[in-house]
This record gives structure tokens, sequence and C-alpha cells, in this order.
């Protein structure tokens, strides 16, 4: 759409918890700029990082602002507001007789030995919870009527009790909307001021649990987005910003601003969900790779996305908050897979003396002991700086320096001493249990998933990325590592390369057996005309829309479904029919390892993603690498060797097509890339560095 | 590698490896299992065992499968076929040889190395959704004996060789099996996900090498059998026994009573559980496997202490069950029946043994789980006549019953039972009502059915459905309608269960403990499921979180202030 304005600036602001990360995309190069998060007004810190851009571009704030074509956002203030409890005062509409769907969930305790974990309180507390009288069955046929009268009434003390949100989630609706309908249509006359999510509407899927969730967390949401939308908006605005504004999506797209306040929801993971975007990007430009999974470590959480032949895979059981105690968000959302395996998980040895990696983490407050903030438990951190891996008097790119007697007291004490080992073996233990546990969250993903992780390239983010990227990639039989040089803000960087996106689906159910070509098709042409609106809508034409199409099936009485592509956009015989259940069997093999290939093929949803591009192909990947800094040596560790001198290399004196062998340390901005062993590297014309495993290519 | 050291940097990496093998089984085998019970209750379990036998790693499952049975089915696999060889896969079901209960159909598969060495066995057991019971159900608690209960019975049966299926036998299971497309379709399952198993540890071994893998098999169970051992030695010492009794049931109109006793030595790191003292086996589908009753002992014991220790067979060996043959809670003997082994006795004598752990000291043990299998988790079949005429069999999971008040914390509400430690997911609404011809009226706790207590048990849940059409069988075996689940240590009882059938009038009609009952169109089921006992005496309950309770409906004013002491202003 903007391809012809290449010099036109896109910006790109990742709110995190601790650093507000820009990347500035100008004549084809990306910047990136770091600066504290403003918990008390977030807007403020995007201004302050703005501000610090504008000043490296040397021009005053509202030129700057001027020459931006598009401004992409990522935030956790949804996210934030759900898991601390600070969301609208919402009261929750449900049918009768089931006023237990948000408390009960979907059953399924995690650790049926642990008493100590207290049942979790539902989304909404049953005493904002309204019965609604009236009932639809699975067919659409109404039990009974709507009671209009006994709505009135719960009208009356929904005003009593104040309510700031409304959500509705009645049996059904997704089959027959009547009811929500007319319940929406009482509402905005009863109560005009306050708004309402209706589940048929906002998230049509079967299981009333996922549907009520998505309503409820959608409905709590709305005064706070609407409000911080409202202040993003004007307040950049009044700063000049002249450009459009989006906000970066749990599906790893991006909508206009003003669609994202009407459904805040749809935004409330955009946070890792940009990370598999920009791994797609610098998979396919560095390495021509289609498979690509994509790692993001953080300081408390390692997050682990994948892009599976291109595509990135989605999800509709995402949790805020732990699987089964928090709350399902019920919507497609970007399959991500978390462990608390940070740089300051703390090691710990227990009676037994088995040695253990986290799940505690002293976080960044207090922090790694080698931080001198108050944090005393040895981390992994602190086994890092043990081992040499990183530089005490610079670390995350020279803004603070680590104190390396108290890792090295911390290591001795914690983990050395009731191991029996020296303090350096100790630390490789540590790093080499973190591997283990980052391998694992890559693997569960991965399998859920279907992917071959031998058969993937690693893209390595965060601004823990560099300690273990390279043994992970090393221990899963990686083909190729990828540290791209904006990897410490890999999910900014991944807003710019996002496309405008939307999922619509069908319940149109469906048996390969006895298949109802003419229904299915009449469903596919619906899907879409729906995209080609949406192309519309966004201000494209249909020839920059992009649409897959895609079923949902299963094996009759399965519960599970698989995503299958289809081949056709309708179904014109027999044999497409056929083409489309010997996909569903291969699906079936490669993710579950069996297939029933007598079975008929049950389909119990299709649908279709739109993906309309922000700009023509000739991405900016390349990100320019400052720094004087030279090449040095440290004393660091080296499996099988102990300490040795190896090289420090920075980033930016490294030329593309430079071959580089392991042992060595590359220091990347806000990251340093540890390779122990006799790997080799090179840079890419990306910048990204590029490391071969040493499994691999003995 | 130093593999012959006990080295807890290296134990903790391979732990991981066998870890993520059997999260892989179970990823399998739930993601392509076809009937409810096991793909959406998720009643199945994976675990990797030594070749000689030893449970060596369990995963998430619900804890009545996993403790104190796959190290007797491997065994008796090697009874069987002492040379176990590349390619076998057996199917064992007999509750005679260590299985739970025959509607719990295991595949083992044995990995055997390149030489032909037996290396560990792996294990993928699952529910049936039916197991060619004489009715539709296979929770069989009338039956007197195994032949009436009808369920076809494979004591190590090899139904795979050389990687190919014997096909004779999956054809005998096509006929005796209701809806047998289902059944093929969940062995499928089930023999994937021990195949997965197979392969990872096979893999696993190419890498580290079988000494490494056999050292750290001694290794981690004799760590584990460490870590139980200091935990012992920290309990307080004591004696207590506990008792209960089975609400009357067909084939015993008394009841059963039942007895534990549970003594804890700190001084030699072990506990005991006795269990002999306690009626022979009784001709009805109560009785319980050997596996169940050590199973049963066990999650009594673990449910007690700190979650951190490992279960395998090395903290086992901590825990001496003591068992008598041919009694109703010990070793099974060949006829008797043991159709409901998993379920109504078992979780009986768990909770006694945990409530024992409770009476020895404060801070320990647990008060009871509710229990008994509520119409609101009854086998539904009838003939679907919304597209057609298609008969349907099928566990429906729409009301569990109320967790145990604990030291720490109150009682998990989606607790189900002690076997399943709450671990079964419970169906959608929408779902059930798609998958049968039925409607859940109701679904809501039931208020005031708490096990009040310090820490209060989880009160039941009310639930309310019947056929939308024609008729519908619902076949049921509960419990706990007449001797409701025990608070401990001062903590009062959780309300009893409750079946009943609203007639077309609307009349509300007691009905007998144990289905079946036929449901005709305009007639419903109502059920409510036990309440949890409480932990501690109420009136030390928290009073914030005796409002709380009031506020959010889980109990009423009155109560609040008869039972805890606490007066909730309007």
């Amino acid at each position: 759409m903007a391809s012809e304005r290449a010099t036109a600036m896109r910006l790109s602001v990742d709110i995190g918890g601790t650093f507000t990360d820009l990347v500035v995309e100008r004549d084809l190069e990306l910047r990136l700029f770091k600066s504290p998060t403003v918990p008390g007004d977030p807007v403020q810190g995007i201004l302050n990082v703005l501000t610090m851009a504008a000043e490296a571009h040397a021009a005053p704030l509202e030129g700057f602002l001027r020459g931006v074509d598009t401004f992409v956002h990522a935030t956790t203030r949804g996210l934030n507001a759900v898991l601390t409890g600070n969301t609208a005062k919402t009261a929750f509409l449900t049918t009768a007789g089931h006023p237990d769907v948000l408390l009960l969930r979907e059953g399924g305790r995690r650790q049926p030995f642990d008493f100590t974990v207290p049942y979790p309180e539902p989304y909404v507390p049953r005493s904002l919870t309204f019965e609604v009288d009236g009932r639809i069955t699975s067919t659409g046929e109404v039990l009974h009527p709507l009671d209009l009268a006994a709505l009135e009434r719960t009208c009356d003390r929904l005003l009593d009790k104040q309510v700031e949100a409304v959500a509705v989630c009645l049996l059904w609706a997704t089959v027959n909307p009547e009811h929500e309908l007319a319940v929406g249509e009482v509402l905005r006359r009863r109560l005009p001021d306050v708004p309402y999510t209706l589940s048929h509407a906002l998230n049509p899927s079967l299981r009333e649990y996922r549907r009520a969730s998505s309503t409820a967390i959608d409905a709590s949401l709305k005064p706070l987005m609407s409000e911080y939308i409202h202040s993003l908006t004007s307040r950049l605005r009044e700063a000049g910003l002249g450009g459009r504004i989006l906000m970066v999506t749990s599906m790893g797209g991006v909508v206009d601003v003003h669609d994202a306040s009407a459904a805040p929801i749809l935004t409330i993971n955009s946070g890792p969900s940009m990370a598999p975007v920009a791994g797609r990007a610098y998979g396919t430009a560095d390495l021509g790779a289609e498979t690509v999974i994509v790692a993001d470590a953080g300081g408390t959480t390692y997050d682990v996305t994948l892009v599976r032949h291109g595509e990135i895979p989605t999800t509709r059981t995402a949790w805020i908050g732990p699987e089964g105690l928090g709350h399902m968000t019920g919507l497609p959302s970007i399959d991500v897979k978390s462990v608390g395996a940070g740089g300051g998980s703390i090691a710990w040895v227990d009676a037994g003396g088995l040695l253990h990696v986290g799940p505690q983490s002293a976080g960044s407050v207090p922090g790694p002991a080698c931080y001198g903030r108050g944090g005393v438990r040895a981390t992994v951190t602190d086994a890092a700086l043990v081992l040499g891996y990183l530089d005490p008097a610079a670390f995350s790119s020279g803004s603070m320096t680590l104190d390396p007697e108290a890792a090295l007291a911390a290591v001795t004490r914690d983990v050395a001493g009731p191991l029996g080992l020296s303090a350096i073996d100790a630390a490789y233990a540590v790093l080499e249990l973190t591997t283990e546990q980052m391998v694992h969250a890559i693997e569960e993903i991965t399998l859920q998933q279907g992917i071959d992780p031998a058969r993937a390239v690693l893209v390595g983010g965060g601004g823990a990325a560099g300690l273990n990227a390279a043994a992970v990639a090393g221990r899963l039989g990686s083909r190729r590592l990828i540290v791209p040089a904006v990897g410490a803000a890999l999910a900014a960087a991944g807003a710019l390369m996002s496309d405008l996106t939307a999922v619509y689906s069908a319940t149109v159910p469906a048996l390969t057996s006895a298949f109802d070509i003419d229904g299915v098709n009449a469903a596919l042409s619906g899907l879409v005309a729906r995209c080609g609106e949406f192309a519309e809508h966004v201000g494209a034409t249909w020839d920059d829309a992009l649409v897959t199409l895609f079923a949902e099936a299963r094996y009759p009485q399965q519960i599970w479904e698989l995503e299958v592509p289809l081949r056709v956009e309708r179904f014109a015989s027999a044999a497409d029919v056929a083409a489309f259940s010997d996909d569903f069997h291969a699906t079936h093999q490669q993710v579950l390892g069996i297939t029933d290939a007598a079975s008929p093929v049950e389909i119990v949803g299709w649908g279709a993603r739109v993906r309309v591009p922000l700009r023509a192909a000739a991405d900016a990947l390349t990100a320019r690498v400052t720094g004087d800094a030279a090449v040095s040596v440290r004393q660091a560790y080296v499996h099988g060797v102990g300490m040795t001198d190896v090289p420090v290399r920075p980033l930016g004196t490294i030329a593309p097509g430079e071959m580089l062998q392991g042992p060595m340390l590359i220091e990347s901005p806000f990251t340093t890339v540890v390779v122990a062993d006799k790997s080799t590297g090179t840079v890419s014309d990306s910048g990204s560095l590029i490391i071969q495993p040493r499994s691999i290519h003995v | 590698m130093s593999s012959g050291v006990r080295d807890g940097a290296r134990m903790a990496v391979l732990s991981h490896r066998f870890q993520a093998i059997v999260r892989r089984m179970s990823n399998t085998l739930a993601r392509s299992g076809r009937s409810g019970v096991l793909n959406t209750a998720r009643d199945f379990s994976c675990c990797v065992l030594t070749a000689a036998g030893d449970v060596l790693m369990t995963g998430d499952s619900p804890p009545i499968h996993v403790m104190g049975g796959p190290d007797l089915q491997a065994r008796s696999m090697l009874d069987f076929y002492p040379v176990p060889r590349a390619g076998d896969a057996f199917l064992h079901n007999s509750p005679y040889h260590g299985n739970t209960h025959a509607a719990d159909h295991s595949i083992l598969v044995p990995v055997v190395d390149a030489a032909g060495v037996h290396r560990f066995t792996v294990l993928a057991k699952a529910h049936q959704a039916d197991c060619g019971n004489s009715v539709p159900t296979t929770y069989m608690a009338s039956a007197r004996d195994v032949y009436e209960e009808g369920a076809l019975i494979f004591p190590v049966v090899r139904v795979q060789e050389d990687y190919e299926d014997c096909e004779d036998i999956l054809r005998m299971c096509e006929m005796r099996i209701r809806v047998p497309d289902q059944w093929r379709g969940d062995y499928l399952a089930v023999l994937g996900s021990a195949r997965i198993g197979e392969l990872a540890v096979l893999q696993l071994a190419d890498e580290v090498g079988w000494e490494t893998l056999d050292a750290f098999a001694n290794n981690w169970l004799d760590y584990s059998e460490a870590r139980m051992e200091a935990v012992i030695r920290e309990l307080p010492a004591g004696e207590a026994i506990t008792t209960t009794c089975h609400d009357p049931f067909p084939g015993v109109p008394d009841g059963v009573p039942l007895q534990a006793k549970v003594t804890v030595r700190p001084e030699d790191g072990m506990i005991d559980v006795d269990l002999r003292d306690n009626p022979d086996c009784v001709p009805s589908g109560l009785n319980l496997s050997e596996a169940s009753s050590r199973t049963a002992a066990l999650i009594g014991v673990f449910n007690s202490i700190d979650a951190g220790v490992p279960h395998n067979q090395g903290s086992f060996r901590r825990i001496q069950v003591h068992l008598r043959e041919n009694c109703c809670v010990g070793i099974v003997r060949h006829p008797h029946s043991t159709s409901v082994a998993t379920t109504n006795l078992a979780n009986r004598v768990g909770n006694i043994v945990q409530r024992a752990m409770a009476e020895i000291g404060d801070g320990i043990g647990l008060a009871e789980v509710g229990s008994g299998m509520s119409p609101s988790e009854a086998v539904v079949s009838g003939v679907d006549r919304r597209h057609g005429a298609v008969p349907y069999v099928n566990q429906i999971f729409t009301g569990p019953n109320g967790g145990a008040g604990a030291p720490s914390a109150d009682g998990w509400l989606t607790m189900s039972d002690l076997g399943s430690g709450g671990t079964l997911l419970l169906d959608s609404v929408e779902i059930d009502e798609l998958k049968q011809p039925i409607v859940i009226h109701r679904r809501a706790l039931a208020i005031d059915t708490e096990g009040a207590g310090r820490h209060r048990g989880a009160p039941g849940l009310e639930v309310e459905y019947g056929p939308v059409a024609g008729e519908m069988e619902a076949v049921y075996a509960n419990d706990g309608s007449i001797n409701p689940m025990m608070g401990a240590r001062g903590g009062l009882a959780g309300a009893p269960s409750a079946q009943l059938m609203r007639n077309q009038d609307g009349e509300l009609v007691e009905l007998d403990i144990c289905g079946p009952v036929l449901v005709q169109a305009g007639e419903r089921l109502v059920a409510r499921t036990s309440g949890g006992g409480g932990y501690g005496d109420p009136r030390d309950r928290d009073p914030e979180a005796v409002a709380q309770d009031v506020r959010e409906g889980w109990i009423s004013r009155e109560r609040a202030l008869e039972v805890y002491g606490v007066v909730v202003a309007e």
C-alpha cells in the first residue's frame, strides 16, 4: 500500500515491564531505542523514547513525528489490568441454571497432590452474576422464551450495583443469537453509558466457558482501554504524529486503533505475538527457512513461538495467568509456550541433592546477586558471570556493572557446596539445566504443533537470548541459529513486519462420508466475502488481500481439532473431498503419529484468514549496529577445557561473510551470544548473527 | 559423563528428559483419543518403568492409575513373556494380574535394545467408553462376579508382534465392545502413545547410552526414596485407626464397613498402612484389585505430605501397605468382580488413610474428598434421533464432587474424587448437548453443602438434565448419600449426595443410589454431588473468609452464624 514511500518512517513501540522499546524503520534500516517504562503514565514513557529517537535523528520531536507514516503499538496494559484485577466492575449475564460457568472453568486440576493451592476465583464474582430466563437448544430451537420482565428487574439491580461493564453469554447463542441480541437492546436502553459485549458477536465458538471468559474479559477492559487509546492517540497527535496508528493483536497482526478499542481483548496477548512475525521475516531473509522456532528470553520468562510452513500456528486455549488457574481468552491467539526460565531464575539444591533452576525468580528486583540490588540467591545470570560469559564492566550495552564476587559467593554457597562441585562446574550445571528447561518448552510446543525441532531454524531474541541460545540449538540438533541484530527487541521489530489481519469462522459441521457440497460451498463463499469486506474496511482493495481458507477437522468423536488448509475455494467434486481427507490423514499422522485411513473426517468449522500486507515485499530488516568497541579476549568457560581465553567480538566488527570459529563471545546490542564450543558463525546481509551448531556439522 | 556417580546435576537433566517422554505420550493420547472419557475427561495415564518393573517416571494423570499397579502389570508381563521382543505390544486389563479394573485398557511395550536386551517398559493406560460388559456401563456395581460383569479380560495378551497388529484379537474386541469404531480409535491412540514412548526412550539411549540410563534409573529411585525418608523423619510419630462405611449397594445391603490402621514411624522413616482387618470379597463390583487397594492407600499418604516428593518406586519403598488375599480392599480373588475398583471403595480407603494422617498431627493429612459416581457422571445411552437414528453410549462428566479441606487451603471445587485427584476435565454443557440428545437444565454449586472447618471442604454441585426427546438410560453408582464425607481434626462432614427424578408433573422422587434408571421425555434426573469434609474446627475459620463465602453465595448467613459463629451483616 505504501511501498512507494520508502523514505517515510515507520515506528513501533512495545511497552514491557521494565523497558519501552522503540524500533525505527527508515531508509530500509532498523534502529533500536530503549527507555524505562513509566508505569503510572505509559504514554509518557512512549513520548520519552520518541524524544530519545528524535534526538538521535537530530530533529525536534514534532518534526521527527511528522515524517512518520505508520505507528504500530503493542502494550501489556490490558493484560496487566487482568492479572492485577484492575479492570472495570463487570456484571456477567448467563443462561438461567448456569451461574457458575466462569467459576467451574473446564475442570482439570493440574497438580493432583498439591493441596496448598486454593481454588481460583471466577473472573466475575458470583455476586455480580445474573441469570437470564430463556433457553435455546443445540439445534437453535427456543425451549423457553426470553423473560423480558425479569430482564428489566435485572437491569434495576445492575444500576443499583453501579456496574461499569456487562458481559452477556447465553447457551447456544452461536447457533441462534436472538436472545443475546434482545438482551443487548435492553441494556442499550436501560444502561446507555455502560459498555457491554455479546458472546456470539465477539467469539462465535462452541464451549460456553471459553466464550463466556472471552466475553467477560473483553467487557471488563472496555472502559480502561477506551480511555488509554484515547489518551494515546490524542497525545501522539498533539506531539505531531500524522500517520496511521495501529495496534498489535494476539493473532500476530495489527488492527486500526479504533477497532482495538471496540474489542480490547483482541490485543491482550500482543507482546509475545510479534516475536514469531519477526522470526519468520529473519528466517526467510537470512536462510530462506519456512519452519522456525522463535525463542524470546527475558529476565523472568522464556517464550517460545513457531512458524510452520510460513504460517504462525494459533491456539484457542490461551490462558491469562497459569493454565487452569487463570482465565482462558477463548479466542485464537498465537500459540506461545512460556516457562519461568530467565536470567533471574534461582538455582537451588533440594534436601535429596538434586539441582533445580526456578520456578522462583529474583526478577530484576532484587535481581541476581551480581546486580548488587539486594538479591543474594544464585541465579542463571550469576552462573553466566562466574563462567565469564558476561562482561561485568559493561552489562546490557554498558548500562550497568555487575559484581563478580557476589556471583561467585552465591553460586558457591547455593549450588557448588551442596552438590560437592567446584564453583565453575556448578555454574555450568546451572546453565545446562536451564538449557534443558528451554528445550522442554520448545519440545512441548513443537510436539503440539507437529514440528520436528531438528528440521527447524532457531531464532533467538530477548535480552537474555545469548546465554543459552547456541546450547539450545545444539541440543535440539537445529540446522541453524539466527540471532537478529534487533533481537533484544524482537517483538517491536516484528510489529513493523506485520500485516492487517482478521479471522472469520463459520460453524457448518460436515462429514466427508456424507458431504453437503452446496452447504459447505455456501459457507466458504460467505467467508471469502467477509474477507473482502475486511479489506475494504481497512482501506485496501480486494487485490491487496491474501485469503487462506482452512477447516477445523477431526476424526468423529475426537474433541481436539486439527487445522487443515484447503486447496480449493470451493469443492467442485468428490475428488476434492477425497483430497481434503488425504490432507487430514497426513496432518494427523504428522501431529499425532497415527492415522485411521478408513475413518471419515468430521469438520466442525470452516475458517478464513485474511491478510492485508501493509507494504510490498522489499522488507527492511537490516539493522545498523553502531559502536566502536574493539575485539578483545576474556577468560570464559569452555566445556571439556575449563576456564580459558576466549575471543570477544562486538557484532559491529564482523563483516558479512566473515567466517567465525567458536569458542567465542559475540556482543550484540543488549545481549551477549555465548558460543562455548567449536560451532561456527557468520553475519548475514541483514546484520543477523548466524550460528551453525557443532552437532550438525561435525 | 560420569554415569556411575550420583550427580545431582546430571540427574536433574535426565529426569527432565524422562518427564518429557511421559508428557509426549500423554499428549498423543489426549489429542488422538476418540471417546469422551479419554479425550475430555482425560481418564488415562502414561509411565516409564525399569526393565525389572519399577515405576520410574509418571506424568500428570488420575493418581489411581499409576501408583501401585503398573509395577504389578510389568512384572506379570515378564511372568508370561520372560524375554519380550522389540515390536511386541501387550494388551492388559486384568485386575487379577495387576491392572486396576477391566475398563482400563493398558498397552505395555517393552523397550528392547539392538542386542535384544529388554531395557525399560512403557505403559499407556486409558479408561474405555465400553469394555464389553453385560450392561452399557464400565462401572457395573451390581455384578456378582466377573461372569455377570461380562467384560473381556486380557491377562497380558500380545496384540502386536514385530510392530504388526494381531488382527484376531482386534476382531474379537470389535464383536464384543459397543461402538466398536470408537473403541478402535481409542485402541490406536493408546498404542500410538506407547509406541511414541518406546521411540523416545530409544532415541535418548542413542544419545547418552544405556548404561547411563540404567545408572540414572537407580539413582533416581534412590534419590526419591531419600526424599521420602527425610519427609517422614519430620512427621510426628503416631498411630491412628479410622473407620468408614460405604453406602448400601446391590449385593451388600448393609454397606461395606472399612477401617485403616496407619502408623507413622519417623525413627525408621517408614509409614505403615494396614488394610487387612476388613471384610472378605463381596458379591458385587465394588471389590478392589490389588492395584487399586495399594494405590488408594498410597494416595492417602501422598495427599498428606509435601507434594514435592517424586512418586515412583523409590518413594513407595518407604510405605508398607499390608493387604490380605480375598479381602474386598485387598487382593481380589478370581472370579470376584472389580468393576468399580477405581472409585467407590478406593475413594473410601484413600479418604480414611489421609484422615488418619490428619489425626496423627496438625498440619498434615487431609479431610475426606467427596466420593461417588453421581448421576451427574453417569454413562448415558439411547438412540439419537436428531439426525436419523444413531445409538449412543458415553460417560458424561457434568458435576464433580467437592474436594477436602486441607491444612492450608479450602477444598477444590471440581475435585471429583480421591482417585482422580481432580485431574478430570469437566464437560462443557454445549459439547454434551451436541454429542448426546440431552438438555442440561441446571449446573450450579449447592449452597451450604460444604464440610465446615478451619479450612472448609468444597460444596457439592447440583445438576439437572434429561433427554431432549425419547428415552435415555443412565447408569451410575453413587456413594455418600447415607455416609457422608467426614471432616478431620474437628472439621465437619460435607453434605450427603442425593439422586432424584423430577417427573413430568415437576415432583421430585428419590432414586436408588445405584443405576440404571430409565428417563422418559419430560423427566429429568436431579443430582447433588458430595460435599468435601472440613479440616479443623469451623469456629477457628478466619471470619473474613466466612464473610466472603456469604457474599459469594457459597454459604448462607444463618450457617455462618450457627456453624462458624460469625455474624455477617446484610
